[in-house]
């Protein structure tokens, strides 16, 4: 009579069975069950954290990568003058595009990386898609669907992204006010730009509140109270993000119209931030190291 | 004990029951049920009412009716809460019941909560582990009386289930934990009298069936009727989790 | 024909059952335990307040020790307990505070310091000593000279049956859930085991055991107004009465408590009052000290539960549209204090009475609470009349609490009980007389009767409706059979239940699904209910005096002449409609604590021509023994070392203790 439950059958596995009991055993409970031969893997606990630890360098990257795109609002050579930067242009004799491709690889890597972590959590069939379709429109319950959301639009980025990367990955050098602009405009990149930047800030933003909650941050005395403020700060970095990139894109698509009919024409900047960019130049090379 | 209202007369409400009988092959199908609203009442005196006066056939489980004992979590409007302290007041004029999802259905709102979690202390080994032998004549040991509280904080659970049921990732991977156990775990951690170490807890939740599984979601937190610290409680396990597994 | 067989069958998954499992488990034998659902739902779970045990830790808990607590014990329980058992009891809880300890329930600890209370409506301040802090702390109940209620919050119960429940589950022991027992298997008064009706499917299994031990709780739902939960509904008790043999003691010792929230009957634990709340009537006014000046509010319960009942009807209760109450207040205690040791108090109130207790008050009427009375054992927990059947827990009469049990002393009981009785079942198991010897025709016969009888249900052309008798009985039960009772009111009640139970076996049923049946349940266990109800009703018609929890307005003095014994009632044949009562005589000769005044309530009592010689006897003792330490003087008085198990025979160490 060692299983517990004889009426009914145990569903759930239960640890091993021991020997039965011996006569005057101690008045507590040993570890008796005896523990499984088998070690546990130290792996889950890495890929959690490598799941936190990839999401997080994203949403980090993605912010900066925001304000250096949306460096088009303030002026042409503005952005011109960062994408050089990336391209080693102030610390190398000359622009290394390649330099590019190597950062897009790095990230493509942690991109990839992470959406494979991420599809451990996805719904893994049919079955289990539809047990929790169907549960998260019968609870109306906020975090669930927040995951939900997040869920889709990591699987919209996993298309929308690869296509983005890959662009830049292939094509680092065609990276500035103009081409961009074509490339949007005229290139008809928008549509994909468009939805990929809802996605990504939806998610990075979601993703960077359940960071906080999933390892508990920023917790402080009344961790209800904490919640509350981050959903209100996770709602804010969204809403600034998204308003940050729809007004460059728009900016990238006027300019893409304007620039239409020279379609293909590399941006030169002119003189005054040539010079300007030679004073940066010689600030940058005296850096040491650079 | 039908009460006159002075103003507007006692609401009629609908209870609208998820009806089955697995044993009997009875498919779920709703059911509407009408009773009149009376003072003070509780989902626990109306569906003993439709049990008296309309259907003797009912199934349901109460025990305390007093919040205590954990035996009457169900879906009410979709969310899992304990029945006998769900005031009717609280709803509108038609409640929707259903039993508990994730749980062995017995038949209309009953399920077989306690199977599952006996299934679940016998995973976890929920209890003090000791190698010591308690000398029952002689003084106990001290104990920081904050810890004490601490303790019976995360003990306050009452194995309702409604964690379980508010979980998508459970509905999802019924092998998972759940919060429930992830607390468990978490009270028995904290107790010095239990000498397991946390490579020992790690042994027993240390992967995506335990407490890397919980995508956070967090409903269980929300919908306990016992206001457990539930969300700090399994991020602060991950973390020393991940501390012992990394 | 479905038979399992165990060395023990424990019935019932409360703290009782459980612990006693445990101890027969630990002993090297094959335990079963069956239970209506699952353990850690058992009413166990409810108790609040706390658990008694002389550890003596705190300042108000100086010098306390179990002679103490065997006084407010016996004293509490108007002279009816039995003092062996009483002894038994109160030695041994402190080991069950501290083995609960070892085993994790995070008990209250004692914080070294100042520290306010309230009490008696008045801010004091203790000062705890170094030495004390970190032990088990322990507050105020009714009925005793010390604090010495060991607690969690007030969510003791549930802390201790978790810890029990988590130790059985550590030991393995097989909990069959949602298994009801319908019968005992006798034979020659030998208990073989019970025939258990399974409730999800219908299924009847016979469970053959050495040793058959019922720990099923109270059979507090046979009133309409209770604190009991919905499956305490005595089948334990009534399935021992119908074997015939077996029987039921102090069936009308039935206790009230003084605080449950009106109307829904839901139990504030008396901890509120412990901790300094205050009992107010319509106009605010606190109306304890007018009645018992001495201990006000913190009489024992059938002091205050009558107490409460008489003002209200003096005309100064609350009015409502649902009746009569009276108002607890706990304002006074602050709102740090309820959020911390009051929280279930506080989540009673707000989800069912939707008010605030730290700023509201609550509105609170007496209501049916524990049976003292159940199964008539043995100090040893062995069941008078049936070998191999043992109680323990509320469904037990081992005898611990006479007319009315002290708060506190019931879950402390359960515990204590299972851990004694545990050992007795494996000592009785692994004796000569624990041998099984059954044949299987018995068993089939037993199954098979118990069949018929269900099948007369679900078939037959009954016409009554269970769900009918319930109510009218639970309704006689409380209006007829209460906290105040009348020859008058409680011989009609008895005529009534006996027509009830006539009716009862006509029962018809409109769902006729063998399985899951509700209706069917409603009406097996209401034909049991009843005959336990007449118990009640019948043995406190015949009890011509007052005494503990029983109160007869036409005869309201304690009459230990005539009345100092104990009422024992059998079942013979299923055809009666009425119990057989006799009565077993106290013996006030070997009484430790001869009959006197309680301390509370009226001094009235008739003395047993016995009590002065007796009075007399102990005082040459105690002189004789002048120098001798406390522990001889009780030896010399009324030993009673043979009744404990051998390991739990050890002296309980204390702080300012050294012995
Ligand atoms: C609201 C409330 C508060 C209380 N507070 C306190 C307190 O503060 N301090 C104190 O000392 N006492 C208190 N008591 C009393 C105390 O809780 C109980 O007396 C005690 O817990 C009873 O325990 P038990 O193990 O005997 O029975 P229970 O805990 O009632 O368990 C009975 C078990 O028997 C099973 N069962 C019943 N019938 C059958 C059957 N026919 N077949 C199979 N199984 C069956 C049930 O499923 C259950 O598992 C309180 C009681 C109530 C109602
Ligand atoms: C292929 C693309 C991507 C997919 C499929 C994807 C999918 C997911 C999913 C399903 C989760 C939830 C995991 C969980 O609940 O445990 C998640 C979490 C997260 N994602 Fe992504 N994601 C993608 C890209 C990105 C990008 C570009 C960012 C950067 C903004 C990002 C940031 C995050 C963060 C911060 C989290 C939270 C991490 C955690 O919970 O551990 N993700 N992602
Ligand atoms: C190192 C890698 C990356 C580089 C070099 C890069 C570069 C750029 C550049 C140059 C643009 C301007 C438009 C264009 O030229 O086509 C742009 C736009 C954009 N990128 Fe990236 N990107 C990188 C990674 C990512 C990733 C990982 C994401 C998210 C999954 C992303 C999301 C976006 C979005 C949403 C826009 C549109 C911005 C807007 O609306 O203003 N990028 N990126
Ligand atoms: S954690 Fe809360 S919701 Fe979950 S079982 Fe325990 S009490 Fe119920
Ligand atoms: S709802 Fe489920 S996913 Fe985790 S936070 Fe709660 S257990
Ligand atoms: S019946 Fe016990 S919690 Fe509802």
């Amino acid at each position: 009579m060692d299983s517990s439950f004889d009426s009914s059958g145990i569903a759930r596995p239960l640890a091993p069975v021991r020997p039965l009991a011996e006569a005057g055993r101690p008045a507590v409970a040993r570890d008796t069950q005896g523990r499984a031969p088998t070690r546990k893997s130290r792996w889950p606990a890495r890929l959690d954290l490598l799941q936190s630890a990839s999401g997080l360098f994203l949403a980090v990257f993605l912010i900066g990568h925001m304000f250096f795109v949306s460096s088009i609002l303030i002026s042409h050579e503005a952005f011109y003058t960062v994408a050089r930067f990336f391209e080693g242009a102030y610390f190398l004799a000359e622009p290394r595009p390649w330099l590019v491709s190597v950062v897009v690889g790095v990230v493509l890597t942690v991109f990839i990386a992470h959406a494979w972590l991420a599809l451990r959590k996805f719904p893994a069939n049919f079955r289990q898609y539809k047990a929790f379709s169907e549960h998260k429109a019968m609870l109306r319950h906020g975090d669930t669907g927040l995951w939900w959301i997040q869920l889709w639009t990591g699987f919209a980025l996993f298309f929308l992204g690869t296509v983005h990367l890959y662009g830049m990955l292939t094509q680092p050098e065609l990276i500035g006010p103009y081409e961009s602009a074509d490339r949007i405009w005229t290139g008809s990149m928008w549509p994909l730009y468009l939805l990929l930047l809802f996605a990504v800030e939806t998610h990075g933003g979601i993703g960077l509140y359940r960071l906080a909650l999933k390892w508990g941050w920023l917790e402080g005395r009344d961790p209800s109270a904490s919640r509350r403020r981050l959903r209100i700060a996770k709602t804010l970095f969204s809403v600034f993000f998204l308003g940050l990139g729809l007004v460059s894109l728009l900016a990238y698509v006027q300019l893409g119209i304007a620039h239409a009919d020279k379609a293909g024409e590399r941006y030169v900047p002119p003189r005054a931030a040539v010079v300007k960019l030679g004073e940066l130049e010689f600030a940058l090379s005296r850096r040491p190291g650079g | 004990m039908m009460t006159k209202n002075t103003t507007k007369g006692p609401r009629a409400l609908t209870l609208r029951i998820l009806r089955s009988s697995p044993s009997e092959g009875v498919t779920p199908h709703w059911q509407d049920f009408h009773v009149e609203e009376a003072e003070g009442m509780t989902l626990f005196i109306a569906l003993n009412e439709i049990r008296e006066t309309l259907d003797p056939a009912l199934q349901f489980d109460f025990v305390c009716r007093a919040g205590i004992c954990g035996s009457c979590g169900m879906l009410i409007d979709g969310k899992p809460g304990l029945a006998c302290r769900s005031l009717t007041r609280d709803l509108g004029p038609v409640i929707t019941l259903a039993p508990l999802p994730v749980f062995e259905l017995i038949g209309d709102l009953s399920v077989n909560t306690g199977k599952w979690m006996r299934g679940t202390a016998e995973r976890l080994e929920t209890w003090i582990h000791s190698t010591r032998e308690a000398d029952l004549t002689a003084v106990e040991t001290p104990m920081e009386p904050e810890l004490a509280e601490a303790i019976y904080e995360l003990d306050r659970c009452i194995e309702c289930g409604c964690c379980v049921a508010g979980c998508g990732t459970l509905r999802m991977r019924e092998e998972f934990v759940g919060a429930i156990g992830l607390n468990k775990i978490a009270r028995f951690r904290l107790d010095p009298r239990d000498e397991r170490s946390d490579d020992d807890f790690y042994q027993l939740i240390g992967d995506d069936t335990g407490v890397f599984g919980c995508m956070s979601l967090l409903a269980c937190h929300d919908v306990c009727p016992k206001g457990l610290p539930l969300q700090t409680q399994i991020a602060f396990l991950r973390r020393k989790m991940v501390a012992s597994g990394v | 024909m479905r038979i399992i067989y165990t060395d023990v069958l424990v019935v019932g998954g409360g703290l009782a059952g459980l612990r006693a499992a445990v101890g027969a488990r630990r002993r090297g034998h094959d335990v079963i335990i069956l239970s209506l659902v699952p353990p850690k739902r058992s009413h166990s779970a409810a108790a609040q307040g706390g658990m008694q045990a002389s550890l003596g830790n705190t300042v108000k808990g100086e010098g306390d020790n179990e002679d103490v607590h065997f006084e407010d014990t016996v004293r509490g329980s108007d002279w009816g307990c039995d003092q062996d058992v009483a002894r038994l009891f109160v030695h041994t809880a402190p080991q069950a505070v501290r083995e609960l300890a070892a085993w994790g329930v995070p008990w209250n600890r004692i914080k070294a310091g100042d520290r306010e209370v309230i009490m008696d409506g008045k801010r004091v301040t203790l000062t705890e000593g170094q030495a004390a802090h970190g032990l088990i702390a322990a507050r105020d109940f009714g009925g005793t000279k010390k604090w010495r209620t060991c607690y969690v919050s007030d969510g003791t119960g549930h802390a201790m049956l978790y810890a029990v429940s988590d130790q059985a589950v550590a030991e393995r022991i097989p909990v069959h859930e949602r298994m009801e027992a319908l019968a005992l298997i006798h034979e020659g008064g030998r208990c073989h085991g019970a025939v258990v009706r399974n409730l999800v499917t219908g299924e009847l299994t016979a469970y053959v055991a050495k040793a058959t031990c019922i720990a099923t709780g109270g059979f507090g739902r046979i009133y309409r107004v209770t604190s009991n939960a919905v499956i305490n509904e005595g089948i334990g008790a009534a399935i021992a009465l119908e074997t015939g043999v077996a029987c039921l003691g102090n069936m009308e010792a039935v206790q009230f408590h003084p605080t449950t929230i009106f109307p829904a009957g839901i139990l504030v634990t008396e901890g509120c009052r412990g901790d300094g709340g205050l009992l107010k009537d319509a106009a605010g006014h606190r109306f304890m000290p007018d009645y018992e000046p001495e201990k006000k509010e913190l009489a024992s319960r059938d002091v205050v539960s009558r107490r409460m009942e008489e003002h209200i009807r003096a005309g100064h209760g609350v009015k409502s549209r649902f009746g009569e109450h009276l108002w607890l207040d706990i304002t006074l205690l602050g709102a740090a204090h309820i959020d911390g040791k009051l929280r279930e108090v506080k989540e009673i109130c707000q989800h069912f009475l939707g008010i605030d207790p730290a700023r509201d008050l609550i509105p609170v009427r007496p209501a049916q609470h524990y049976s003292m009375g159940g199964i008539r054992t043995d100090a040893r927990g062995h069941a008078r009349g049936l070998k191999g059947l043992f109680a323990c827990g509320e469904a037990a009469c081992w005898d611990l609490h006479g007319f009315n049990r002290l708060g506190g002393n019931s879950v402390a009981e359960t515990v204590v009980a299972g851990m004694i009785v545990g050992e007795n079942m494996a000592d009785f198991v692994e004796s000569a007389a624990g041998e099984l010897q059954v044949s299987t025709a018995l068993v089939r016969e037993c199954l098979e009767s118990e069949q018929a009888k269900l099948d007369t249900l679900l078939h037959g052309n009954g016409t009554e409706s269970g769900a009918e008798l319930m109510r009218r009985m639970q309704d006689i039960m409380t209006d007829k059979v209460g906290i105040f009772r009348t020859g008058e009111l409680l011989q009609a009640a008895v005529e009534e239940l006996q027509g009830l139970l006539v009716r009862s076996r006509r029962i018809g049923l409109r769902t006729r699904r063998p399985g899951a049946n509700p209706e069917l349940v409603t009406a097996y266990r209401v034909q049991k209910m009843l005959k336990l109800a007449l118990c009640v009703a019948y043995g406190a018609l015949q009890r011509t005096e007052s005494r503990g929890a029983h109160f007869r307005e036409d005869y309201p003095r304690r009459d230990d002449a005539n009345w100092l014994k104990r009422t024992l009632a059998t079942w013979h044949d299923d055809f009666q409609t009425l119990p057989t009562l006799d009565y077993e005589a106290l013996d006030v000769a070997s009484m430790e604590l001869p009959p006197g005044w309680r301390g509370y309530g009226a001094r009235n009592a008739i003395e047993h021509p016995a009590t002065a010689g007796r009075a007399a006897e102990i005082d040459a003792i105690r002189a004789a023994f002048g120098h001798a330490d406390r522990f001889t003087v009780q030896q010399a008085l009324m030993p009673f070392d043979h009744l404990i198990p051998s390991r739990f025979r050890g002296r309980n160490a204390r702080l300012g203790e050294t012995s």
